[in-house]
């Protein structure tokens, strides 16, 4: 609630003293190189964040490098559209649509604990009846939201997968109620509190309770492995600029203190992975099973 | 965090499409960074704040202080505050402020029904708003944010009202629809079932909490919803401490120096020193609420040092400090007076005795008996435990101060200033009965005369009350420890020195105050007083091991209730323990190592003791092989 409060602030004050839109774009086509962050829930934080990582790239570039906060993926590739952003931090979902759509170019995967790659799981309580899919069946589920890679379409793809849902309804002939909670947390909270039986959601979902919470989920059945998350490029960005900027964020080594605290502040990545279109080839398909991508085959191998 | 204008200027938020969708993926890798690195907010062990609504966060605080005896009414006025501004800034308009009110059933009833009518209110403008998707979002997250006042009562008093209610939050979300990603995905909206969600929720709230609400009129206030079919009257609730609450130990950890590490002793040649430890990290040697919240020694002492951070709203008067004898950890030894303590450091104690801030104990081991059993509910501790924990505290030794000769005397390298401060620290003072600081702080005998003195710093109980002695407390590693006195009022060494200027007119001028203040830092200072590395698992999980190192000689000594304690006080801490892992896919081996202490449990349990012994070299095989990962 404080939040949005704070976004509306941010925004009035952010309206007041920029110089608007028309010399924001210019800039951008003549030498400044504007980067579209993602802010899911702190607008302020994430701008305050992302400072160290503009810091490192300007030297490194040769060229200014701004950034700005976006707070939906829709904002993002909007902007990268009009030629407002060269750079944006998106999810896979976003980025196949940015790119069937604008042509945008997959440029570096992020980095988690176990890869570039992350998927969804289904949880469940603990202490429930549920051990598997097919104990699901007549149960409710909730999702994060319809428009949402790891918090829809990958879980929903577990039940098809394992030919338990059939059809183009969330609920099939299988749930008894499908439930879009709003977000990750407050899905894998109705899971805890008994609400829903299931949730199709992040493998790390659980890391949004608190600690005494968790051992109180499990998850019992995994997705395929999605691409991370990724740091998109506008289609014209010239080559040059593309390949000094993989060069220096690929340089970005977590083991080292220094890099350490720029990569901490850029959510949270251990770090950058090369990317292709062809990484995306499976969740395409998915993505296109919904609607969402119209031509799959863009992203094959 | 405050933007400055300068990073303000850089940004440009873009919503053009401003949709509720919130992402979660990247929030989760901070978290579980955080983890990794061990010096975020989102540490496991360390528990990371609640994120409330300021009108819960509020409203919960003060259903747990107006339990308590004495009620700490500033802290009640203040939350009573928030909710009244905020239930203005919605526009219903100025209420009389609860500022002078001390009836407590009256406060909660009127605090209880505002929040109520704050969530209605915004329930209400959701329905009213269902043609605008983004602000009725808005208005729904709102009044969920505000619903969490109530709900954590509801849970067990109402276990089926909260279940449907659950679902009706739910359905609204549900209701709502999606706009989609660029226009792909869309949802259309449902405004009937939006209703009938809504519906659920209002009915309960006016029904239960309404405008005419009356709270019981014994027992508890809390919001019960009496009106509920589905209320079960005698449902139990666990006990939780209220927002604002800091129990979280410091990071990086104070260095902790054991005499017996010092000189190179074999860990595994001293079962009592590794009773104690264990139990002074358990939770399982005290009563209710200690063992639900997990509560231990260490929560207060965190390796034996003061944990500057520490505060419970209404039982804290400053952080690092607290009433011991309480309402809410042991109602049985409520004193019926708020007299918080500042937590002593509990460095060198086997030479600081008597004990207790007013020093009514002579020995260390009545003293533990008193914080287990009366300020912290235990049961009557056996005696291996306490010969344990007085066997672990008396290894605790000072920090080691080059800057101070074995008698006290300042060390040749130290600050002019500083041997200035100590010319003046001996020099006795006319204003303090011919006494100098010294005479109490006695330099050879680690800056202590194992006395009590009132020295005007404490209130007593009338004008020719006797009670304001206190005991005088070491000045060695006080730099540590901030804040200072027995209440934790004066927050430097500086404002110390200037309290006995002031009280005892010592005419002290600016540099004597300042000489005086650089003998006290040189004193009270010492080398490391913390570790180097915010990781610190490895060292618990050692730690850990050298619990159990004491079960062979419980065994033989047959003292089957310290070896529960000691198997469930290492499953506990592993469990607590396990999210600071910086490899998280290790996680399996700490929770394999945590249910391998609950199997040695109940086979203590129910007597098989071939069993317990094998589960006990089940556990030290896993640590061995593991040991290298486990950090």
């Amino acid at each position: 609630m404080s939040m949005s409060i704070n976004m509306k602030i941010i925004s009035v004050i952010l309206a007041a003293i920029l110089t608007g839109a028309a010399a924001f774009g210019e800039e951008t086509k003549d030498q400044t190189l504007n980067i579209a962050f993602i802010s899911y829930a702190n607008p302020q934080q994430v701008a305050y964040d992302s400072e160290a990582i503009l810091k490192y790239l300007e030297p490194r570039l040769g060229i200014p490098v701004k950034g700005f906060i976006t707070l939906d993926y829709g904002s993002s590739i909007e902007a990268m559209r009009s030629d407002k952003a060269d750079l944006a931090f998106v999810d896979p979902l976003a980025f196949m649509m940015a790119h069937e759509q604008i042509g945008a170019v997959p440029l570096l995967l992020e980095v988690y604990q176990n890869g570039p790659s992350y998927h969804a799981s289904v949880w469940v309580r603990r202490d429930g009846s549920a051990a598997k899919l097919e104990d699901l069946k007549g149960k409710t589920i909730a999702y994060a939201d319809q428009v949402d890679m790891s918090g829809h379409l990958l879980p929903r793809n577990v039940f098809n997968r394992a030919g338990l849902l059939r059809g183009n309804r969330p609920e099939g002939n299988f749930f008894k109620q499908v439930y879009f909670a709003g977000g990750d947390e407050q899905a894998i909270r109705a899971v805890l509190n008994g609400f829903v039986e299931a949730a199709g959601i992040s493998q790390y979902a659980y890391l949004l309770l608190r600690p005494e919470e968790r051992d109180l989920v499990m998850p019992i059945a995994n997705s395929i492995e999605s691409p991370s998350h990724l740091i998109m490029a506008r289609k014209g960005l010239p080559e040059e600029v593309r390949e000094k900027l993989k060069d220096a964020l690929l340089a970005l080594d977590w083991k080292k203190p220094e890099d350490k605290v720029i990569l901490d502040k850029l959510y949270g990545v251990r770090g950058f992975s090369a990317a292709s279109l062809s990484d995306f080839s499976e969740v395409a398909k998915i993505a296109a099973r919904h609607g969402f991508v119209k031509n799959p085959d863009l992203f094959s191998e | 965090m405050i933007l400055s204008l300068k990073t303000l200027r850089k940004y440009e938020i873009h919503s053009f499409r401003g949709r509720w969708l919130i992402q979660f993926f990247r929030v989760s890798a901070v978290l579980l960074i955080y983890s990794f690195q061990g010096g975020g907010p989102a540490l496991a062990h360390i528990i990371p704040k609640e994120n409330l609504h300021p009108v819960t966060e509020a409203y919960r605080r003060s259903v747990f202080v107006l339990n308590l005896n004495p009620i700490a009414w500033d802290v009640v006025h203040r939350d009573a505050k928030t909710i009244a501004g905020y239930r203005s800034s919605i526009g219903f308009g100025e209420k009389k402020a609860l500022g002078e009110n001390y009836d407590a059933r009256a406060v909660f009833r009127e605090l209880t029904r505002d929040v109520s009518a704050i969530c209605l209110h915004h329930l209400s403008n959701a329905v009213a708003l269902f043609e605008e998707p983004e602000q009725a979002i808005e208005e729904v997250k709102k009044a969920q944010a505000v619903w969490m006042a109530f709900s954590e009562f509801l849970q067990k008093t109402d276990p089926d009202g909260y279940f449907r209610l659950g679902q009706s939050w739910l359905g609204m979300a549900n209701a709502l629809g999606s706009r989609g990603l660029l226009g792909i995905g869309a949802v259309e909206a449902d405004r009937e079932g939006f209703n009938r969600a809504a519906k659920g929720v209002i009915d309960y709230l006016e029904s239960n909490f309404g405008k005419n609400y009356e709270p019981p009129k014994n027992g508890k206030l809390a919001p019960f919803p009496v009106n509920s079919p589905t209320y079960k009257p005698k449902a139990r609730f666990a006990l939780r401490l209220p927002p604002g609450n800091n129990i979280n130990k410091q990071i990086p950890r104070p260095r902790q120096i054991l005499n017996m590490a010092s000189r190179g002793v074999d860990e595994s040649d001293t079962p009592l020193i590794a009773v104690g430890d264990m139990a002074f990290d358990s939770a399982f040697i005290y009563g209710e609420p200690m063992r639900s919240i997990g509560m231990s020694c260490n929560s207060c002492h965190n390796k034996s040092i003061t944990n500057p951070n520490f505060f419970i709203p209404g039982l804290s008067q400053r952080e690092g400090g607290m009433d011991v004898s309480n309402s809410f950890f042991a109602p049985h030894a409520n004193n019926g007076h708020f007299d918080p303590i500042d937590i002593p450091d509990l460095r060198g104690i086997r030479f600081t005795a008597p004990y207790g801030r007013n020093g009514r104990f002579a020995s260390l081991r009545e003293f533990a008996r008193n914080v287990i059993v009366n300020e912290f509910n235990g049961p009557e501790p056996e005696p291996v435990i306490l010969d344990g924990l007085v066997a672990y505290m008396n290894e605790f030794d000072f920090l080691p101060n080059r800057y101070l000769e074995k008698d006290g005397r300042l060390a040749n390298e130290t600050t002019p200033e500083a041997r200035l401060g100590e010319k003046l620290f001996n020099k006795p003072f006319s204003q303090m009965g011919g006494m100098s600081c010294a005479s109490c702080h006695i330099p050879s005998a680690n800056f202590v005369d194992h006395k009590r003195h009132d020295i005007g710093s404490i209130e007593g109980a009338g004008s020719t009350g006797k009670d304001g002695a206190l005991d005088t407390p070491t000045l060695l590693g006080i730099l540590w420890s901030p804040p200072y006195f027995h209440d934790g009022s004066q927050p430097t060494l500086r404002s110390v020195v200037n309290w006995f200027d002031q009280t005892y007119r010592l005419n002290l001028k600016t540099g004597e105050i300042e000489n005086l203040t650089a003998y006290l830092e040189t004193v009270g200072g010492g080398t490391d007083p913390y570790e180097d590395t915010p990781y610190y698992l490895d060292a618990e999980m050692e730690e850990f091991y050298f619990f159990i190192s004491a079960y062979e000689f419980l065994a033989e000594k047959n003292l089957l209730n310290a070896i529960d304690i000691t198997f469930q006080t290492i499953a506990l801490e592993i469990r607590n323990h396990k999210w600071e892992l910086q490899d998280l896919q290790y996680l399996p081996v700490m929770e394999k190592m945590a249910d391998v202490m609950d199997e040695a449990h109940a086979a203590n349990q129910s007597g098989n003791f071939e069993q317990v012994r094998e589960k006990v070299a089940e556990y030290r095989a896993l640590y061995a092989e593991n040991k290298e990962v486990l950090k």
